[in-house]
Parts: structure tokens; C-alpha cells; sequence
């Protein structure tokens, strides 16, 4: 599984370091960005970033498997 | 012929209203619009478009340049002023918007989470104290939001008292009496020019107010008017959303026992039922665009001026979107509620309102014991009296 954010789209509501603390981060203007290294997501988090995604408001975070 | 259901709709959507009386029965009627006529026309406020659907409301949310939000978004209006920066468009929102944006970031909001807890569990004693029946709302709902909002804004203890009415008159009162509203609005621009007089820039200080009369937009300072604007948006938006939303869960949790013991075995479920609360039974149940070019939604025909009012706690029990929508399901896991809007005009303090909402039902059940209501008819909406027995 890849995920990433559309930035332009990313509003900061921060649903997503809710449900997935290990793979997303709100930087210090307040927007989220996948951490390093959490591009190709570990089978652990796979279903925290699905629920992160069910939940962003704004439909930002983009799966592929 | 125009059967009787049809003229039924007819009425329901010339009548549709979002304000006082009108929310006790506000899920049925937007259930009706939804399925019946979920693009529509008002005829209350000197008449207004409305969107009732949780898909349309979200791309008007991401068409701004379709969707303004001047001359208000508050509808009817709080007052006559544009207020930034909800009432402001591209490109004034970024540079007013990004004034306070690094205040309400996550990392920054963790500084607040002990004086959060601290309030809300000394508020919550304070409210135990009164004993069986007290009211919920004056006696935590209210005070919770209130402490934490002014200590970050800047507003001196002493003046706290005189908030709730402030914020019931200028909230509550503007469509019945409209006159009780234009007093408080005095009031509250003339206590924000009194205070701003008063400023002096203290380098240890950084409160809301410290940010925004040390901001510069393009090397310039703000101007009075801008500051006593901004002020007010933020006066209105730090209180009373904040104790609505506390309200409505302790109102959920008074009404269902179940829910309530369910949050007691298990707290670590209570940020799930926060976002619940805060799709079910939100303080914002919609806000206003102008139309700015003619367009077209779900065939419905929108001309270039016109009022639209996007109704998202319609929106947030959309059938379509939202499995069992009229539910409150507290441990329901997919929850893409509009509580906060979306777009570039996502509440800025949604961080801060949902760390009081879910660190004010914590301490609420680790402090009050099981609860119910003490007066059924008292409504799940507003900030006014809700009465329990525990």
C-alpha cells in the first residue's frame, strides 16, 4: 500500500494524525504531510491510514494498493 | 393537479429555517428536502437558495471562486461589518486566515491540553457541588469554553461575567429581536476598542489579541476597524460553539444511559463519540455563500447574487453518505462530517473546539456521577438551560 496527500487540498483538519500518528504529521503551519520513510505503508498501519482516510474531510489522502 | 404530498414540500422548503424553534424538528425536515427537493428555495430571511446534500455542499465548500462568503456567512448576519475571515474572500482570507493559523496547529494546541483538563475538572467539581438537578450548560457547558477561550485570547478575567449575554443576545436574539442584538453588538465592538486602547506590547505576552495587533499585512499593520472585526468574529466563535457542542453531548448522554455507561467502561472510545456529536447534533448547522457567477446545482438553476445557504447538518445525515444517518452512533468509525465545514474556510479553531469538546466529556463523567435529564423537554439545541439528575 502508497499513500499520499494532496497538499493543495489539505485544509488541517487533522483527522489523520488522529487515526494514524506513525505515518502522518501536521507541520508548523498546520497542514499534513505522510512522514518520511511512511510513503510505502508497513502492514500495521495499513488499517489506521484506511480509516484516515475515511475520515479526512477533504478526501486528501490518496491509497493505492 | 399539484397532489398534496408535492404542495407539502412546496411548504416545507418555503418554510425552511435553521434557527430557534425551527431546529426542534430540523432532522425531519431535512430528511424531507433531501429526498424531495435537495436544492430549494426559502422564502424566510428575504429568501435564500438552500443545499441540502452532503456531495453538493462539499464541492460549493471547494468552489470558492464560484461561492463567496461576503457580505456574510452568518446568516442572517451577526452585523453589518465583513467579518475576517470567514467574511473575507481570496486573497484577503490567506493573509488574515494566516495571522492566527500557526496558533491552532496540533502541536501548538498540546500546550493547552493540562490547562484544558484543569478547567474542565475544576468546573466540574464546582457543577457537582450544586448537586442533583443543576443546570449542565450555565453551570459547565458554558463556563468550560469560556475560561479556556478568554485565556487564550487575551480577555481579562474580570470581564467574563458580562460574555453570556453578549453571546445569547447577539446569537440568539438577532431574529425575533433584532434591537437586543444591535445593543450587544454596541457593546461588544465598544469593549474591544476599550480594550484595544488599553493594548501595550508586553514581549511575554501571546495571546489571540497579542498576534493579531502585532500582525502585518503587505509590511502593514492592521487598522483599528480591521482589529475590532476580527475581534468580534473571534469573540463569538471561541464561546458559543464550543458550549454547544459540550451541551449536545451531555444532552446525548443524559437521554441515553447506554451510550453514557459505554463512555464510562471505556473512555478511550470518547474522541469517536465526540465526532458524533459534533456530525448529529453540530452548533453549526449551516452557513451562507453569494452566488457569484450563474451556475447550476443538481438541476436546479442559481443566478450570479443570489443568497445560498449550505446546510450541513442536513448534509451530515445524508442517507448516501452516511450508513443509518439519523442514528448517533457513537462507535461508528467513518465519520466525514461537515461540522467544521470544509475548503479554505475550515474552522481555524476546530482543533481547539474538539480538544474542549472530547477533554470536557472526560472529566465530566470521571467527575459527575450517572446522569439523566431532569427535565425531558429542555431541546438538544443552543446553549440554554439543560437540567440533570445524577
Amino acid at each position: 500500500m502508497k499513500v499520499c496527500i494532496d497538499e493543495n487540498l489539505c485544509q488541517g483538519h487533522a483527522r489523520c494524525v488522529f487515526f494514524a500518528p506513525d505515518v502522518f504529521e501536521i507541520d508548523d503551519e498546520g497542514y499534513a504531510n505522510v512522514r518520511e520513510g511512511m510513503e510505502n505503508v508497513p502492514a500495521d498501519q495499513q488499517d489506521n491510514v484506511r480509516k484516515a482516510a475515511a475520515n479526512c474531510p477533504e478526501r486528501t489522502i490518496i491509497i493505492s494498493e | 393537479m399539484t397532489s398534496a404530498k408535492e404542495k407539502d414540500v412546496k411548504d416545507v422548503a418555503a418554510n425552511f429555517d435553521f434557527h430557534g424553534e425551527a431546529l426542534d424538528t430540523i432532522f425531519d425536515t431535512y430528511a424531507t428536502l433531501r429526498s424531495k427537493c435537495p436544492v430549494g428555495r426559502s422564502e424566510k430571511y428575504g429568501g435564500f437558495w438552500f443545499i441540502t446534500k452532503s456531495d453538493d455542499i462539499f464541492a460549493a465548500e471547494q468552489d470558492p471562486e464560484t461561492w463567496s462568503v461576503r457580505p456574510s456567512m452568518m446568516f442572517p448576519p451577526v452585523t453589518d461589518a465583513e467579518l475576517p475571515p470567514i467574511d473575507s474572500d481570496q486573497p484577503e482570507h490567506t493573509d488574515y486566515r494566516r495571522i492566527l493559523l500557526p496558533l491552532f496547529t496540533p502541536k501548538e494546541l498540546k500546550k493547552l491540553e493540562e490547562p484544558i483538563r484543569e478547567t474542565a475538572r475544576a468546573q466540574a467539581a464546582e457543577f457537582l457541588a450544586k448537586g442533583s438537578g443543576a443546570d449542565a450548560s450555565y453551570g459547565y457547558a458554558r463556563p468550560v469554553p469560556t475560561i479556556i477561550f478568554s485565556n487564550l485570547a487575551g480577555y481579562p478575567e474580570e470581564d467574563w461575567p458580562k460574555f453570556d449575554q453578549w453571546v445569547d443576545d447577539i446569537i440568539y436574539e438577532r431574529v425575533e429581536r433584532p434591537e437586543v442584538m444591535r445593543a450587544a453588538e454596541k457593546a461588544v465592538y465598544d469593549y474591544f476598542d476599550n480594550l484595544l486602547d488599553n493594548w501595550k506590547d508586553d514581549p511575554e505576552s501571546s495571546t489571540l489579541i497579542d498576534y493579531l495587533c502585532r500582525a502585518k499585512i503587505n509590511d502593514k499593520p492592521l487598522t483599528r476597524d480591521e482589529l475590532l472585526r476580527y475581534c468580534y468574529l473571534l469573540f463569538l466563535a471561541g464561546l458559543d460553539t464550543t458550549a454547544w457542542a459540550i451541551r449536545a453531548g451531555i444532552w446525548h448522554l443524559a437521554h441515553n444511559p447506554e451510550d453514557q455507561q459505554k463512555l464510562r467502561d471505556d473512555s478511550s472510545l470518547i474522541p469517536m463519540a465526540c465526532e458524533e456529536f459534533l456530525r448529529c447534533l453540530s452548533p453549526v448547522q449551516a452557513m451562507a455563500r453569494t452566488c457569484l457567477k450563474d451556475t447550476v446545482v443538481r438541476g436546479q438553476e442559481i443566478k450570479a447574487g443570489d443568497r445560498v445557504v449550505l446546510a450541513f447538518g442536513s448534509g451530515n445525515r445524508d442517507e448516501e453518505i452516511f450508513p443509518n444517518p439519523d442514528k448517533v452512533d457513537i462507535l461508528r468509525q467513518e465519520n466525514r462530517h461537515l461540522g467544521f465545514g470544509g475548503g479554505i474556510h475550515r474552522c481555524l479553531g476546530s482543533n481547539l473546539g474538539r480538544r474542549e469538546l472530547v477533554v470536557g466529556i472526560e472529566e465530566f463523567l470521571k467527575v459527575v456521577p450517572p446522569f439523566t435529564p431532569a427535565d425531558p423537554d429542555q431541546k438538544w439545541h443552543g446553549v440554554g438551560p439543560l437540567n440533570i439528575k445524577f
